[in-house]
């Protein structure tokens, strides 16, 4: 399985938003409906301001945080990106909670976010937003020539950037979204550590087979009891019914015996 | 004294009421709701269910079954205040008798209730049982209204700690729910919770110094034709 992986040049990004348009058309998107959010930022106070384009969308993160919290299997894990079938997905929006870019939204009742343009790649196709940039700030490939294609940009960015870097290459398990930036991720509003919160694995890696495990052993273990301890009960209430018996009947000749005595004493 | 005598004599033809009816249809909706929520809450936990939760049918069950749920303390407080307030009580006060219960539990577990220290209408057992579902119900409904009203909106971080919460309330009320049917099933005590009536030995047997304590009429104690 080859891995397939996008490039996203922040240095050439110009923030026209014809990737916006283009996914929104290319697939059908409804209007109040986008993949892709660009805005500006400006830092610094006049008149040393300087402005940054946002791209925020989804990173395909490898260990992706939208996908390890998913019930129902609607998000998984494809040719390196991240996918989502609508069909499959319960509305529960653990996805939009648990991603670390806050991506997913809950559009209709169902999850919904970028899934690579499966259909398009699948055919032979480039994505929508890749193939409409205008000044190729984007690229579809495999991995390892956006690594490479990468490395090159970045050789070119160093010289005006000295902070200029490659954010994706290792990031939660390497994302899918190879980022060439000419400031630190910080910067972009990007998070340094994208992996999964702790709180989040814990949960899925350890709370929830833990508590699957410990209720299937209560059961294993009250089922194979059941039986023999049903059948010590029986034997034990079998003989305190026995020992009631004999009491009553002990306690009749009792009461008999001083109602005798009683009697006897009225007599004399 | 009478009264003991008299108990003695008809020991094999009287039953005792254990739960009048208005009890017994709060547990039963309780029973029910918990199982309601117990599934659905599976169908996003099992990944071999998770068909069953595409779609978002589950996700309204088992807010109706939280609903439900949520209702039953207020439901239990119309219909049997005295019982309500009694089941608290007895659930968080433990004598000494209690204690010692306790400490042998393991026999009353494999089915030896003849030799265990005498107990009141509720055993120690069932006391904790109790208490046990009173606190971890707070907890899986704080949670689960955390996650009803929260999700969305609140951040990997919240959503872990609020789900957490909530399943390991559920893994212990599910615990609980097991032992609970163990015990039913090993003493046969499953008439109390749908005729209310059990056996009068039955009773002497596990609940001494509850029968003690019993009015020898109706309907607290019946002769059987
Ligand atoms: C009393 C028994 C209950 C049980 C056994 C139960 C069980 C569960 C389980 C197993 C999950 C799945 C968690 C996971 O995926 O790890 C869940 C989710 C959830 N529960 Fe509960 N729950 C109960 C009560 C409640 C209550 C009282 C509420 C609300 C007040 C509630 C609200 C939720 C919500 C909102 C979710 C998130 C999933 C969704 O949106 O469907 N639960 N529950
Ligand atoms: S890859 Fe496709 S779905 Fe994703 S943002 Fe680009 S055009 Fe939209
Ligand atoms: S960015 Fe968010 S939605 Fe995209 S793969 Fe990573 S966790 Fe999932
Ligand atoms: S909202 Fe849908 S896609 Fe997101 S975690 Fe829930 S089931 Fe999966």
């Amino acid at each position: 399985m080859t891995d397939y992986a996008f490039l996203l040049d922040l240095g050439r990004c110009i923030g026209c938003e014809a990737c916006v348009a283009a996914c929104k058309t290319g697939n059908e998107l409804p209007t109040d409906l986008q993949f892709i959010q660009i805005s500006e930022k400006s830092t610094g106070t006049f008149p040393d301001v300087t402005s940054l384009v946002l791209n925020h969308r989804c990173f395909h993160c490898t260990n992706a945080a939208c996908v390890e919290v998913c019930p129902t299997g609607a998000l998984y894990k494809e040719d390196g990106l991240t996918r989502l079938n609508r069909e499959a997905c319960s509305g529960c929006s653990y996805c939009v909670d648990a991603c670390p870019f806050g991506v997913p939204q809950i559009y209709d009742g169902f999850s919904s976010k970028c899934d690579g343009c499966a259909e398009v790649v699948k055919a032979g196709g480039t994505p929508w937003c890749v193939k409409t940039c205008p000044n190729h700030a984007l690229m579809y490939d495999t991995r390892e020539n956006i690594l490479a294609a990468a490395q090159n940009r970045l050789e070119a960015l160093k010289g005006r950037y000295p902070d200029a870097r490659i954010y994706g290459e290792t990031e939660a398990g390497g994302l899918g979204m190879i980022v060439v930036m000419p400031d630190k991720p910080e910067a972009f509003d990007l998070p340094e550590n994208p992996e999964p919160a702790f709180v989040i694995k814990a949960w899925q890696d350890l709370v929830q087979p833990v508590s699957a495990a410990l209720t299937g052993l209560s059961i294993v273990v009250t089922g194979a009891l059941a039986i023999i301890a049903r059948r010590n009960h029986m034997q034990e209430l079998a003989r305190f019914e026995e020992d009631l018996a004999q009491r009553e009947v002990a306690e009749a000749t009792a009461g008999d015996s001083s109602q005798e005595t009683t009697a006897e004493k009225e007599e004399v | 004294m009478t009264t003991q005598t008299q108990t003695m004599e008809h020991a094999h033809h009287r039953k005792v009421l254990r739960y009048s009816v208005g009890p017994r249809i709060v547990h039963w909706m309780m029973a029910l709701s918990f199982l309601l929520l117990l599934f659905t809450g599976m169908v996003i936990f099992l990944p071999f269910l998770s068909h069953y939760a595409s779609g978002g049918n589950s996700r309204l069950l088992h807010r109706i079954g939280a609903v439900i749920y949520m209702s039953i303390p207020v439901i239990y407080l119309f219909v049997d205040r005295k019982a309500l307030k009694e089941l608290l009580w007895d659930s968080f006060h433990y004598d000494r008798d209690d204690m010692k219960w306790l400490a042998h539990v393991y026999r009353y577990f494999m089915g030896h209730a003849a030799e265990m220290p005498p107990q009141g209408r509720l055993n120690a057992g069932q006391k904790l049982h109790h208490a046990g579902v009173v606190i971890f119900s707070a907890f899986i409904v704080i949670s689960g209204l955390i996650l009803w009203f929260g999700k969305g909106y609140m951040g990997p971080i919240n959503l872990g700690i609020a789900a957490i919460f909530h399943d390991v309330s559920m893994l212990v009320l599910t615990v609980l729910l097991v032992g609970h049917l163990y015990f039913t099933f090993v003493y046969k005590a499953l008439s109390g919770m749908t005729s209310g009536y059990i056996e009068e030995e039955d009773a002497l047997l596990e609940h001494p110094k509850w029968v003690e304590e019993l009015p020898a009429e109706e309907p607290w104690v019946v002769e059987e034709a």
